[in-house]
């Protein structure tokens, strides 16, 4: 919307971007740097304690479904990435609760700015200091998992973990931005629609290997409510072999069809947002 | 009344031009019978109604009319945050709508009841931030910096976080920053709104000064029409979606029937009102008059006049909605 003429958005540009936005949350950081960091702990703690529980099951019955209790830990630190990199990206000024931005009649300020609305997106929600403590947790988990397991690391296997959390990330973004477009439409009731959806994704449905659940639940948890497919189907072709017959590629055709389906949605509801205009502005701090 | 100023100006002195605008918006009305339930009725509510106007550059406009009468969605409409019906609007030769990026980097729009500043972060943040989003050189940025600090009186809160300002602090931070990349039009919806005497005095100040010294094109809306007489040269009067006058304020005073009077006092204790036209004419009268103690000359107030206009107006509209 409003973008038809094409800018150049250069590498230093957008680099120069996210430069801005870390000062900022280094800034917000050291503010109270002692409140910043009992807050980042106590984040730290309930990522720990969320994928305690499962990592405890494995580890009582020497691991769940056919995955070793390696094989487990291993999936709860791919989970744990996939939620740093989103919070390290996307978690920052409800960039990724972008439900809430719409709701809140907050667009308008978007669109003041000039720059195209997908690098204000990409750029704005970025807070490496304050955010980057899940990804960091998540790391420990799978180094320490193929530690456990014996595995070698080498370059392929680095290379191919990335790229399944690159798709996971985008699968979460993709899903969050599909239903956030209906907060265009109906501001009250899907204002906090994204935080469903991601929270409930990442949160509790992606942490649970689901080689022990029979195939109608696996199907389902990767294709109607994807949720497998940020922990459990990476992590089992990461470690051997992609589950259920299907292709190492799966996520990858799921996240681009999802992208398609949210740029369409969002598209029509930024359309419908200038049609109609939003007379729910939220004043109290226009980006939160 | 209608008193479209014509102007006989070529495209490139144009900075706004709105052609037969047309914006509507939908309610929502309560349900009546089931099939509302799944298909709620919506009443329209015509916010502009053929609009045709347009603004010369440098030029100041103030643009004024009731609650409700599209003040706000017309400044919407050019800062290309909604889309018309039907008609052209145009922004600096360009459709706000199709070239956003390119206009938002030589337009500057204020809400009076919004802030672009960055909640929790200081004033200097939300300028440094500006200072990277819209690219501006380091010695452009620093030499604008200082200027609105001073000119607005903006240093001694400079490192005070956004939410802890007052609302007055908070306008002229508002004001500042949308003045850093020196836009060519500004667009101001109500930033006088709930500020005390000293800071409007100071808001007000500053605008003229700005339009004055850089020719910075401004469309100032506002409910105080003291504050925009004061402001503009030139105003457009909207009324339930219509512009209802466009010119100046003296012809306006001329539209509402808002005489000027000479107050003359007499040695008698007594006083006699004389309204006038023609200053010359009146003066020679009063130099006439025997007994003369005292002459003061008093303006009919623009605000009592237009509350007038605006009640007529509204009855007018209500007659109207009940015969329909």
């Amino acid at each position: 919307m409003g973008d038809k003429v094409m800018y150049e958005i250069s590498l230093r540009r957008f680099l120069g971007l996210y430069a801005l936005y870390a000062r900022m949350d280094l800034d917000f950081l050291v503010r109270d740097a002692r409140l910043s960091l009992m807050a980042i702990a106590a984040d730290g703690l309930s990522n720990a304690a969320s994928v305690s529980g499962v990592f405890l099951l494995s580890q009582r019955f020497g691991g769940i479904g056919g995955m070793s209790r390696w094989d487990v830990l291993f999936m709860l630190g791919y989970v744990t990435c996939v939620t740093g990199l989103y919070q390290l990206f996307f978690s920052g000024n409800n960039t990724g609760h972008i439900s809430r931005r719409i709701g809140r009649g907050q667009v308008d300020h978007m669109l003041v700015q000039p720059l195209p609305l997908p690098v204000q997106l990409a750029t704005e929600g970025f807070i490496p200091f304050t955010g980057c403590q899940n990804l960091l947790f998540g790391i420990g988990i799978i180094v320490w998992a193929l530690r456990g397991a014996g595995h070698s690391v080498g370059a392929a296997f680095a290379a191919g973990t990335a790229g399944y959390l690159f798709v996971s990330l985008a699968i979460i973004i993709g899903l969050s931005y599909l239903f956030s477009s209906l907060a265009f439409k109906r501001q009250v009731a899907f204002e906090e629609i994204a935080s469903t959806v991601v929270d409930d994704l990442t949160g509790m449905l992606s942490n649970y290997p689901l080689s022990a659940m029979p195939p109608p639940v696996q199907w389902t948890l990767i294709t109607v409510v994807p949720a497998g497919l940020l922990g459990w189907f990476p992590a089992c072709a990461l470690l051997g072999q992609a589950p259920l017959g299907l292709s190492a590629l799966y996520p990858l055709a799921v996240a681009v069809v999802i992208w398609a389906l949210a740029a369409l949605a969002f598209k029509k509801g930024l359309k419908y947002y200038v049609k109609y205009g939003s007379n729910r502005y939220n004043a109290g701090g226009h980006r939160r | 009344m209608s008193n479209t100023a014509q102007t006989d100006t070529t495209r490139a002195d144009i900075a706004v031009s709105l052609r037969n605008v047309c914006k509507m918006f939908y309610q929502k009305q309560p349900a009546q019978n089931p099939r509302d339930l799944f298909r709620p009725r919506r009443k329209a509510v015509a916010a502009l109604d053929d609009v045709t106007f347009s603004v010369k550059r440098g030029e100041f406009i103030a643009y004024a009319g009731p609650n409700g009468a599209g003040k706000s969605t017309t400044i919407k409409l050019l800062g290309g945050m909604l889309a018309q019906n039907a008609g052209e609007v145009s922004v600096l030769g360009m459709s706000p709508l199709r070239d956003r990026i390119a206009i938002m980097r030589r337009l500057g729009v204020l809400f009076g009841n919004r802030t672009e500043l960055w909640w929790d972060h200081p004033v200097s943040a939300s300028y440094r931030w500006k200072r990277k989003v819209w690219d501006i050189p380091r010695g452009d940025f620093e030499e604008m910096e200082s200027l609105v600090l001073d000119l607005l009186d903006i240093r001694p809160f400079y490192n005070t976080f956004a939410r802890e300002l007052s609302l007055g602090q908070r306008m002229r931070a508002d004001l500042g920053m949308l003045l850093l990349h020196r836009p060519e039009l500004i667009l101001l919806d109500e930033p006088t709104l709930g500020l005390d005497v000293l800071a409007k005095r100071r808001m007000i100040g500053f605008l003229k000064e700005l339009n004055a010294r850089d020719g910075t094109t401004i469309i100032v809306t506002s409910h105080d029409m003291d504050d925009l007489e004061e402001m503009a040269r030139r105003i457009l009067l909207i009324s339930h979606g219509k512009i209802a006058f466009d010119g100046d304020f003296s012809a306006l005073r001329g539209e509402l029937g808002l005489t000027r009077k000479a107050v003359v006092c007499f040695a008698d204790g007594s006083r006699r009102e004389i309204p006038y036209g023609d200053t010359k004419t009146v003066l020679r009268g009063i130099a006439e008059l025997d007994g003369v103690s005292d002459v003061s000359f008093t303006q009919a107030s623009l605000e009592e006049g237009l509350a007038a206009l605006f009640e007529r107006w509204k009855a007018e509209s209500e007659r109207t909605a009940s015969e329909i």
